[in-house]
């Protein structure tokens, strides 16, 4: 009985100390949430196209002569 | 987002080419005014110029069309311009005379002389360059408009 007292007044020096926790968000959330579920994954580049960029990126060091074709055909 | 889809994959289609005219250009300009070397630049530059981004844009219009009904690869669809542009890009070299042919190779411009192994390796180039571009910088750009 005493200490369902203290309990008591203990919840209720804590009720009137302790601020309330601001548990409600300050905006409507839903419309980021719809916006990340429609967001792409992010786009993975595949091992292939990191060796194709590759070797284009060595055969326009080695070959600098055909720049002037790509430049002149694309 | 459903209006127009063929004016946005146009859009989409010709903005990487519209840069690359920029790199060309200047190029052009470089080898022309400051390297001195007597390249026909107003005749050079008329393909990369006014044929190639809008080839581009109407090739991406024909891959919407092409997606509303088949499944297909966007990086194949690029690489397959290059059959139009590559050839197309010859017959208005030779109409220009930008572009002569030999029997050792091709002469650009008047000025590069490029054999035939050369002109072939250029070629693949240029087609790793348009499927990558197309895999990734037009799709990238078709998603960004809402026509992926």
């Amino acid at each position: 009985m005493m200490s369902e007292g203290n309990d008591q007044k203990l919840r209720e020096f804590l009720k009137s100390h302790v601020p309330r926790a601001d548990t409600e968000p300050k905006r409507d959330l839903w419309p980021l949430v719809l916006r990340r579920l429609e967001r792409p994954a992010p786009r993975r580049v595949l091992w292939f196209d990191w060796a194709l960029a590759g070797a284009v990126l060595a055969g326009i060091l080695l070959f600098p002569k055909t720049v002037s074709v790509l430049l002149y055909h694309m | 987002m459903d209006r127009h889809p063929y004016i946005r994959a146009y859009m989409a289609g010709i903005f990487l080419p519209t840069l690359g005219l920029l790199i060309a250009l200047s190029a052009f300009i470089l080898v022309r005014l400051v390297m001195q070397l007597p390249m026909p630049i107003e005749r050079a530059i008329a393909f990369p110029m006014a044929i190639v981004p809008n080839l581009w844009g109407v090739w991406n219009m024909v891959y919407v069309r092409v997606r509303q009904n088949h499944s297909w690869k966007i990086g194949l669809h690029g690489l397959l311009l290059l059959l139009i542009v590559g050839p197309l890009g010859y017959c208005v070299g030779r109409l220009t005379s930008v572009l002569e042919a030999s029997a050792q190779g091709l002469v650009y411009f008047g000025a590069i002389r490029l054999d035939y192994a050369h002109f072939v390796i250029g070629i693949l180039i240029g087609a790793g360059i348009y499927y990558l571009a197309w895999k990734y910088v037009v799709n990238f750009l078709n998603e960004l408009l809402g026509i992926a």
